[in-house]
């Protein structure tokens, strides 16, 4: 597909099928309720899709071998106490940028 | 209109919402290089943040067109990834039931992990389900309008900040500010764990289809240790 075409067709299909997500339970089948073993899987979604998606982000990809412990996976380790704790967005972000910045100055 | 945005509770629900706006900013600017970066024109930028308007599924959609997948990887793994709002549908679909049907739509548009969080709390206080549904209404405006403020100063001028700030880290924190507080009982700390080592050790798997593939094994692992759980207690 073309660039800006299929970008497009990326917007408004994923879109609409969030939109489908979310208005699913509260307008479109508001009648029903959910089958108890997708009410038990979907408990789960949040944990798992999420530490998917935050640790490529936070471990370096091609440091197998190399030192794994860098600033960015300390930070984060740290940034998960506080938000353990349940101290919200605010401070997890802010422990978590000053422990990044820190730990990156203490290196060089 | 100006009856409904001059409310109390519209009022509230919008300035109650600003400091979670605050900290997505970094995150939204995240997205609008991201979005840059994806080849997406400002047209682009703005269509993502304002139709999709979930920083997780913008963000893995604009690094899976960066990566050139194919449109049915990046729809499928976004879909998983959004999964979560069906979650959030279901659990405050019996509060937004009082409510017209025109808001219900409304609202579910805007639905979304912090707004989720704030509306929720309201609704366990107040029993008058339509001034907490102003209130939802307020906190989500909030949210939307910030977000597309963000993700366009990331899109126009994310280039802007210098890289020894690693602003793009601010996006891990913002999903852990989600998830740590998650990992409180055995299934989803197991969920997690294994999610987390499936992702990595797929890493070379193209596409990124580590995301989605980790993400469906982490869900079977939770699923299938809180049954075990239920199991183990029952007896």
């Amino acid at each position: 597909m073309e660039g800006a075409l299929k970008l497009w067709a990326v917007i408004f299909v994923v879109g609409a099928l969030n939109y489908v997500s979310r208005v699913s339970f509260i307008a479109l089948f508001s009648r029903r309720t959910m089958p108890p073993l997708l009410a038990r899987a979907l408990r789960y979604v949040p944990a798992a899709m999420l530490t998917a998606l935050v640790l490529p982000m936070v471990v370096d990809a091609g440091a197998a071998g190399e030192a794994w412990l860098t600033p960015k996976v300390i930070a984060a380790v740290i940034a998960t106490v506080v938000a353990y704790w349940k101290l919200g967005t605010l401070w997890t972000l802010g422990v978590g940028m000053v422990a990044l910045w820190t730990l990156q100055s203490l290196i060089t | 209109m100006r009856h409904l945005l001059a409310s109390k509770d519209f009022r509230d629900g919008f300035v109650e919402m600003l400091p979670a706006c605050v900290g997505l900013v970094p995150f939204g600017l995240v997205c609008g290089v991201g979005a840059a970066a994806a080849g997406a024109n400002w047209l682009g930028s703005l269509g993502m943040s304002a139709i999709i308007f979930s920083g997780a599924a913008q963000i893995v959609a604009a690094q899976m067109v960066a990566a050139e997948a194919p449109f049915a990887i990046i729809v499928l793994t976004t879909t998983v990834l959004g999964l979560r709002l069906l979650m959030y549908s279901a659990a405050i679909a019996p509060y937004l039931k009082p409510l017209p049907d025109h808001w219900k739509r409304a609202l579910a548009f805007m639905l979304s992990d912090q707004v989720f969080a704030a509306a929720i709390r309201r609704f366990h206080i107040d029993d008058d389900r339509e001034a907490a549904g102003r209130h939802f209404l307020g906190s989500g405006l909030a949210l939307w309008l910030t977000w597309q403020l963000a993700c366009m100063a990331g899109f126009f001028a994310g280039n802007l900040i210098p890289s020894s700030w690693s602003l793009e880290f601010a996006v891990p924190l913002c999903f852990i500010a989600l998830v740590a507080p998650l990992f409180r009982d055995a299934p989803s700390v197991l969920a997690a764990l294994t999610a987390g080592i499936a992702v990595l050790a797929l890493a070379h798997l193209p596409m990124k289809l580590n995301l989605i593939v980790a993400g469906i094994i982490g869900i079977l692992v939770g699923t299938l240790a809180d049954l075990a759980k239920e199991r183990w207690k029952a007896r």
